[in-house]
């Protein structure tokens, strides 16, 4: 890694938490808020611009397209929660959803800063990855999984404007539940099945709960015209997202079927793709008939946030196979995959060989 | 709003109503949309069947769940009866829902926007006014040659005035479920007639399409060619990494007569009257080494960047054969139970040979075996043409539809006033600002500015989107200009 590209990585990880605080500040004030909000602004933006060009940098030095492992993938998360929380923030005044979305850019940052060094190196690809078809594959996921999460912070201030806090605060922290399985899974040898049990409980406990708290409201709290306008946009970057799904998912499968011969193979990753675009098919249709309340359809974007992020992230940290993984990082990794001296030294795979092939008899001195 | 005023036509009632309306409902949609994700997370939670064996359901949840989960048909839950009865309801709740819901609205795009009197147009979600200058611009053409510049498509009548603009995303539903029914259509085909298979062939041999899998319903036929490897390898990066994969291959008919030959490769197959085969994995097969001038060959298996073949000895002695690949040598390493790992003994190129004691082993032959996928797919320009199909809808989907009516009738003191509103239910901010900004802008040219002030913003006086205090009805006097918002 370039020196150039750090720096602008680092600069762009910086603006993030920089413009986090900026944002949270504003709130605090009264009297330099607007000033403060075009501040944070103004940081996410050079925080953007440094990040496309870290991106852009990367991919020159790697002569390749710069999406090909987890790390590089997070840095395409981040850049498209930031781009797309400024790309809403010239139609709509969102000054609330700015500290969770710089929030959520920090975080993601720091994730895959914290990944093992080897994720950060630029590394040759290994066959089935070598096709131009990756470019066209990959970064209409990334983005849609960034809109899908964006539309869930905002789906948590349209649920907070609305007066719904005990809402917020069981969803939140089903999220954050979601979030910890996640870093446990990534950090951690943690055994699986409670990571499994960890997210996929803390997730349907944390919704069902917001969903049933729903009927609590506090009135004082409510402010209408920020609670549709942010249900608005929770609805905008779904419709957003959905067709990026839509084309990552399809063009995954004309991939699929040039290299490998079927379009689709319910590869677990592949299937989770699909378990999301269904979910948020179900979303539109929920908002097209006007079946639920605006604050039901919330909840609905938190589930879909929580189904993007074990889309996106869940697979690989939460120990689901398949052909997707971006390469495994852990130290216990060799368990799965036994490295060749792990093996030959184990005493039982051993006795298992000469159990299994039948015993010749050779002389050896 | 327009009407589908002949869309039934298309549709007789006595057809579709009584037979299908139970399944056109969007809530049953809604549910088995739901049902099915959750039965594939599930499937994709389990390992399954059709994918690593039973083998894995035991290794990631040990024998007795996974003899549960097999028994529930969870680990083989894509070719479970449940998931086939819920594919075929959901083709049913949306072939009845296109039909009766989704297709006829096709109609009612031509329609044109009927025209709004002021009092309806104050009705609408959002609506602006402005005074008409007596003896001054047009304020309708005006508004009319604003909207055209946004894009919209403006129409005039009289003193009434209707655009709309993104109209064609109301075309999504139409496209996106004809898509989905293509779809569906081109998988059945596919499911009825085509098959597939893996075969790892070792280099020499043919592939034979015998054992290929397809459905149970199937109705198609096999090639009655072959295909034959005659070359595989393999090529590395320099740090020794797999670069990528070859083999050539060779179509003979029955009598033996060559067909076609190409070189395949990881993201290269080749195609032979409807069949494709690809190039899946790749790997040594066969260790054929000579002991004494005895041949023996032993299975190599795939550990990691490795291949490696175990040979007991008597005792508890067992010479252990590694090798990367073709071109690298042979290591044999012994191995004892009280011996941490397993000891370096000697290395062998092909056609060398070494003495271990008294016993002189050589290596004749490392096999290679190349993976090989192949499928015919007759349902796959359907498959595809419903892929696009299915693109655009959701791509039309994310376009909103803005409609704006305006009209003009009597104002205060024998002047005119203008009332302009809309809906755009997708993107209603954005519209609401850009109609209030037009708005804005007319005001601005009906209110003559006196000269050396600057323009009152005027933005005061219209609605505010961002204002809770703007709810309900807000009169104000500003020169000439009498504006009104009303949100509702
Ligand atoms: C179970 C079967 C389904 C039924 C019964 C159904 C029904 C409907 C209905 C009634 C509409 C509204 C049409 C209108 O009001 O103009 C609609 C719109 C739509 N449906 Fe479906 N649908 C089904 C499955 C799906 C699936 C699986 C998708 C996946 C992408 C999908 C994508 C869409 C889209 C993109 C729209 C347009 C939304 C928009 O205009 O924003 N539908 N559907």
């Amino acid at each position: 890694m370039s020196d150039l590209q750090l720096a602008l990585t680092n600069a762009a990880g910086i603006s993030s938490v920089a413009s986090f605080w900026v944002f949270v500040g504003s709130g605090a004030t009264k009297r330099f808020q607007d000033l403060l909000i075009k501040v944070g602004l103004c940081i996410l933006v050079v925080g953007f611009m440094a990040l496309t060009i870290a991106i852009v940098a990367r991919g020159i030095e790697s002569g390749r397209f710069p999406l090909s492992n987890l790390y590089e993938s997070l840095l395409w998360f981040a850049w498209g929660i930031m781009g797309s929380y400024l790309f809403f923030c010239r139609s709509y005044e969102i000054r609330h959803l700015g500290w969770l979305a710089s929030l959520a850019a920090a975080t993601f940052f720091l994730y895959g800063s914290w990944l093992p060094a080897g994720q950060h190196e630029i590394k040759p690809l290994v066959p089935a990855l070598v096709s131009y078809w990756r470019q066209i594959h990959v970064p209409p996921l990334i983005v849609a999984y960034a809109m899908f999460f964006l539309s869930g912070l905002s789906a948590f201030v349209q649920l907070f404007q609305s007066g719904r806090i005990k809402s917020v605060l069981f969803s939140a922290s089903g999220l954050l539940l979601a979030i910890c399985a996640i870093g446990l899974g990534t950090f951690t040898s943690c055994e699986t099945h409670i990571l499994q049990w960890l997210f996929m409980g803390g997730g349907l406990v944390g919704v069902t709960a917001g969903w049933l708290a729903l009927c609590s409201v506090n009135a004082k709290k409510i402010n209408e015209k920020r609670a549709e306008l942010y249900d608005e946009v929770e609805y905008r970057s779904i419709a957003v997202g959905f067709p990026l799904l839509t084309i990552g998912i399809i063009t995954g499968g004309l991939w699929a079927n040039h290299a490998w011969g079927s379009y689709w193979s319910w590869d677990p990753k592949e299937s989770m793709a699909l378990v999301t675009w269904l979910g948020y098919a179900a979303y539109i249709h929920l908002r097209i008939h006007r079946e639920l309340s605006a604050e039901k359809l919330s909840l609905v974007a938190i589930a879909g946030m929580l189904l993007t992020l074990l889309t996106y992230l869940g697979f690989n940290s939460l120990g689901f196979g398949g052909l997707h993984s971006y390469g495994r990082f852990k130290d216990g990794a060799w368990r799965r995959e036994p490295n060749q001296m792990e093996l030959l030294s184990s005493q039982k795979l051993h006795i298992e060989v000469a159990e299994l092939y039948q015993v010749q008899s050779l002389e050896l001195s | 709003m327009a009407q589908a005023a002949s869309g039934k036509k298309l549709w007789p009632k006595i057809f579709v109503r009584p037979r299908l309306s139970v399944f056109a409902s969007v809530r049953l949609a809604v549910g088995l949309l739901v049902t099915l994700a959750a039965t594939i997370l599930l499937g994709a939670w389990c390992p399954q069947i059709s994918q690593g064996g039973a083998q894995k359901v035991s290794e990631m949840f040990g024998e007795a769940t996974a003899r549960q989960l097999i028994g529930l048909g969870v680990a083989d839950i894509f070719h479970s009866p449940f998931f086939l009865a819920l594919i075929s309801l959901l083709t049913l709740n949306m072939i009845a829902c296109s039909a009766q819901r989704v297709f006829p609205k096709v109609r009612s795009l031509k329609a044109p926007m009927v025209f709004l009197s002021p009092q309806e147009i104050a009705r609408l979600p959002i609506c602006l006014t402005v005074e008409e200058r007596l003896n001054g611009d047009k304020v309708l053409e005006s508004l009319a040659a604003r909207l055209r510049g946004l894009g919209y498509c403006v129409r005039l009548q009289g003193d009434s005035l209707t655009a709309e603009a993104g109209k064609i995303g109301r075309l999504a539903p139409t496209v996106t479920h004809i898509g989905l029914l293509s779809l569906l259509l081109g998988v059945t085909i596919t499911s009825w007639t085509g098959f597939s298979g893996f075969q790892p062939v070792v280099c020499g041999e043919s592939l034979s399409f015998a054992r290929s899998e397809h459905s149970q319903l199937w109705i198609g036929k096999l090639p009655d060619w072959r295909v034959r490897v005659d070359d595989t390898r393999r090529e590395d990066y320099e740090s020794g990494d797999v670069k990528q994969w070859y083999s050539s291959l060779s179509i003979l008919d029955a009598d033996g007569h060559v067909l076609k030959t190409q070189e395949i490769s990881v993201n290269n197959p080749l195609s032979y009257a409807g069949v494709d085969i690809y190039q899946s994995s790749w790997g040594l097969d066969q260790l054929v080494l000579s002991f004494n001038g005895h041949k023996l060959s032993l299975p190599l298996q795939a550990m990691g960047k490795l291949h490696a073949a175990f040979l007991p000895l008597e005792g508890k002695m067992a010479l252990i054969f590694s090798v990367r690949d073709q071109n690298q040598p042979v290591r044999i390493f012994a191995k004892i139970p009280e011996w941490n790992s397993p000891r370096l003994l000697s290395q062998l190129r092909r056609g060398q040979s070494v003495r271990l004691g008294s016993v002189e082993v050589g290596l004749e032959k490392l096999l290679p075996v190349t993976g090989l996928q192949y499928k015919s797919d007759p349902g796959l320009p359907i498959t595809y043409i419903a892929f696009a199909f299915i693109c655009l809808g959701v791509v039309l989907a994310a376009i909103p539809h803005r409609q704006v009516w305006a009209g003009l009738g009597a104002g205060v003191a024998g002047g005119r006033i203008l009332a302009a509103g809309g809906v755009s239910r997708k993107a209603k901010g954005p519209f609401e600002r850009k109609l209030a900004q037009v708005v804005d802008g007319l005001r601005r040219q009906q209110a003559p500015v006196p000269q050396g002030v600057n323009a009152p913003a005027g933005s005061a006086s219209i609605v505010n989107v961002e204002n809770p205090a703007s709810e309900g009805m807000i009169l104000k006097e500003e020169g000439n200009v009498r504006s009104s918002a009303c949100v509702n």
